[in-house]
């Protein structure tokens, strides 16, 4: 403090202190005969409304207010009072010790990570550019260890980002870029450690395995969705709703770009004649793109040269048992595209194998989910709007015979009742 | 019950004679071979195990209980019967049948009977399965299409089916939004409306609710023998009545 002011101390708070309240407003309104006029009406000195910020709100008193004027505070109280007292510095630098000093720590084995990537990098391309006759078991060997380079170079890529807290906090805010090794290696843990294993599940429970396909494991995340409703796998789902054509999710977790196919297969049409099921084709559509960031597939907005079967609502006659609709997402070779007029000719509906498609064209099933469909009070309308014939058929189940013989009747009367004794009948 | 001991005095008489061996008269030895009658306290014996408790613990042997093979290998069956009978699981359910809670083996599928292996599903079990046709082998090829009967037989519907109109929207026009009231937070962190304003609902909604006459026993009678009416047929089945 300068000397200045120390020495105008005592003046200043006595000039503070000693304001007479007989010099305010109110008290010097002299005497007046008249009545109160506008102009002279006394005020109260008005405070300013305090404005809350819905980010760093704490009191009960302000969250009420802001609830009243139709703002609602950001968050839960703590993350609140937290931005409040940090004084809104960015994740990474709040100051506590523990904290920086793991940061420090990740960041130094960061740089070491980064430092392997190039030296990785090198390595593969020194070997790449050499001749396979110069490498200790000549071109098989040279490929060998160049897989297995890049596998190991991949593995670093995420070594280096996994334990960034800022990455981790972007992912699980859906905000991250699934260009990036590092978000779709989280999406597929996140994938396996529970939707995977549901899917897996229904498979093995609806038996998809031996009657569609003989082996599969899904590598990618497939969900399904009729307009708004978005539906689980293995889901009943009431033929108005599934009238429309479905929308498609579809997450795939390796890099790059590619074309797939589409196929909804209803597994369970009874065929009376042959006391058998068949499969039919509802859906079949070709060269659709697909990339970690080009996930929403709507059937309905797919370009005409795309669909090969357009679709044919699911239904269900009266009395069968439910129908297994089964969605799956084939991949096509690199750079192969179908024809889907071509395929539209030569692909029937009735009878379709899936199995004997994805050999012919060379797909390979990277994901699929399944629905449910029975006969409900909107079937009937759906099969005659899609003109498909058959609502007013019912099956019913079909008597078994019991191997036992029939029991011979009982009493005196059956016993009786022969040509033997017709004297007694008279 | 404890029988006295003969064989000690026999012992000791013997003993006896061996010790005094100077007798010459063999009249006196006779007499020194006096057994001597058991002593005023007898010596008892316990065995370890008796006549009753060796009939208690025999062996147990209850009536058969007629287990086994109730249907052979390529006998037709229809769903429901039994198969198999056992304790235990000798013999696992295959294709097309089913285990009951006592293990018992019964065919859920009408066709013909087949006992089999399957070391694929697991290396020693066997299996009971049921088959359509008479020479189709057990087990199936892995991951083969299943194979299944309808037993259903397709009927024309008395009365055709009531189709509803209604009209399709494709699924690029989403309905507008329903308006939703603001929710406050209430008391107990329910998101609700004010109690206030539940209060003012029917008001809102126009409710016209003749007014009460507390004279007026013709109206109530009338309005609680609607009541009663209309509460009758929502009587609970297995509700019983109250005396």
């Amino acid at each position: 403090m300068a000397v200045c002011h120390k020495a105008a101390r005592p003046l200043a708070r006595c000039m503070q202190t000693s304001q007479p309240p007989c010099f305010s407003a109110r008290s010097i309104r002299q005497f007046t005969t008249t009545s109160r006029r506008d102009g002279e009406v006394a005020t109260v000195p008005e405070t300013e409304p305090i404005v809350y910020d819905p980010a760093t709100v704490t009191s009960r008193k302000g969250e009420k207010a802001l609830m009243k004027s139709g703002v609602m505070p950001i968050g839960s109280r703590r993350r609140r009072a937290a931005l409040k007292s940090s004084g809104n510095l960015p994740f990474e630098q709040l100051p506590y010790q523990c904290f920086q000093e793991a940061l420090k720590i990740f960041r130094t084995d960061r740089e070491e990570k980064l430092k392997q990537i190039q030296t990785e990098r090198l390595r593969i391309s020194n070997l790449e550019a050499q001749d396979a006759s110069n490498v200790k078991g000549g071109e098989v060997q040279k490929q060998r260890r160049l897989v297995s380079m890049r596998s190991h170079l991949e593995y670093l890529k995420i070594q280096a980002d996994i334990n960034d807290p800022l990455i981790k906090k972007r992912f699980e805010d859906g905000e991250g870029d699934m260009n990036k090794p590092i978000y779709r290696y989280m999406a597929e843990k996140q994938w396996r450690k529970y939707q995977q294993l549901l899917i897996a599940q229904r498979i093995d429970q609806f038996n998809i395995v031996p009657d569609v396909l003989p082996h599969f494991e899904p590598t990618a995340d497939v969900r399904l969705a009729f307009k708004q409703r978005s539906v689980q796998h293995g889901e009943y789902v009431d033929s108005r709703v599934s009238e429309v054509p479905l929308r498609l999710k579809v997450q795939v977790f390796d890099k790059g770009e590619r074309l797939v196919s589409i196929v909804v297969i209803d597994s369970d049409v009874p065929v009376s004649e042959e006391d058998n099921f068949t499969s039919r084709c509802h859906f079949l559509a070709t060269n659709i793109p697909l990339s970690p960031t080009i996930t929403s597939i709507p059937i309905s907005q797919l370009p005409k040269e795309s669909i090969a079967l357009p679709w044919m609502p699911p239904f269900a006659q009266k009395g069968s048992p439910y129908h297994r609709y089964s969605v799956f997402v084939l991949q096509q070779q690199p750079g192969e595209t179908l024809d889907a007029a071509q395929l539209k000719e030569a692909v029937q509906r009735d009878g379709f194998r899936l199995r004997s498609f994805k050999d012919k064209y060379k797909l390979d099933p990277i994901g699929m989910s399944i629905f449910r469909s029975t006969w409900d009070e909107g079937t009937a309308g759906v099969m005659q709007r899609a003109g498909i014939e058959g609502a007013d058929i019912e099956f019913k189940r079909k008597r078994v015979e019991a191997l036992k013989p029939k029991q011979k009747a009982r009493g005196w009367e059956a016993r009786h009742s022969s040509a033997k004794y017709r004297q007694l009948w008279r | 019950m404890l029988l006295p001991r003969l064989q000690p005095p026999l012992r000791a008489a013997i003993c006896s004679i061996g010790r005094s061996s100077q007798q010459p008269c063999i009249n006196e030895a006779f007499a020194a071979l006096n057994i001597r009658a058991a002593s005023p306290t007898l010596t008892f014996v316990r065995h370890a195990s008796h006549a009753q408790q060796g009939a208690v613990n025999k062996a147990k042997d209850g009536p058969g209980k007629r287990l086994g093979a109730k249907k052979s290998g390529e006998q037709y069956v229809i769903p429901g019967n039994i198969i198999f009978r056992q304790r235990g699981t000798l013999w696992f359910p295959g294709e097309n049948c089913g285990m009951g809670r006592d293990h018992t083996i019964y065919a859920t599928e009408s066709g013909y009977v087949k006992y089999y292996k399957d070391p694929e599903k697991h290396p020693k079990r066997q299996y009971i399965g049921v088959v359509f046709e008479r020479d189709q082998v057990l087990p199936l090829p892995r991951n083969s299409v299943r194979r299944r009967k309808l037993n259903m037989l397709a009927t024309q519907m008395e009365v055709p089916p009531t189709i509803e109109e209604i009209e399709v929207k494709s699924d690029l026009v989403l309905k507008p939004k329903k308006e939703r009231k603001v929710l406050q937070l209430r008391p107990g962190y329910m998101y609700r409306e004010a109690n206030w304003e539940i209060g003012r609902a029917a008001e809102r909604a126009k409710v016209k609710v003749k007014e009460f006459k507390p004279r007026d026993r013709w109206t109530a009678w009338r309005k609680a023998w609607a009541r009663k009416l209309v509460n009758k047929d929502k009587r609970i089945v297995g509700q019983r009545k109250k005396k």
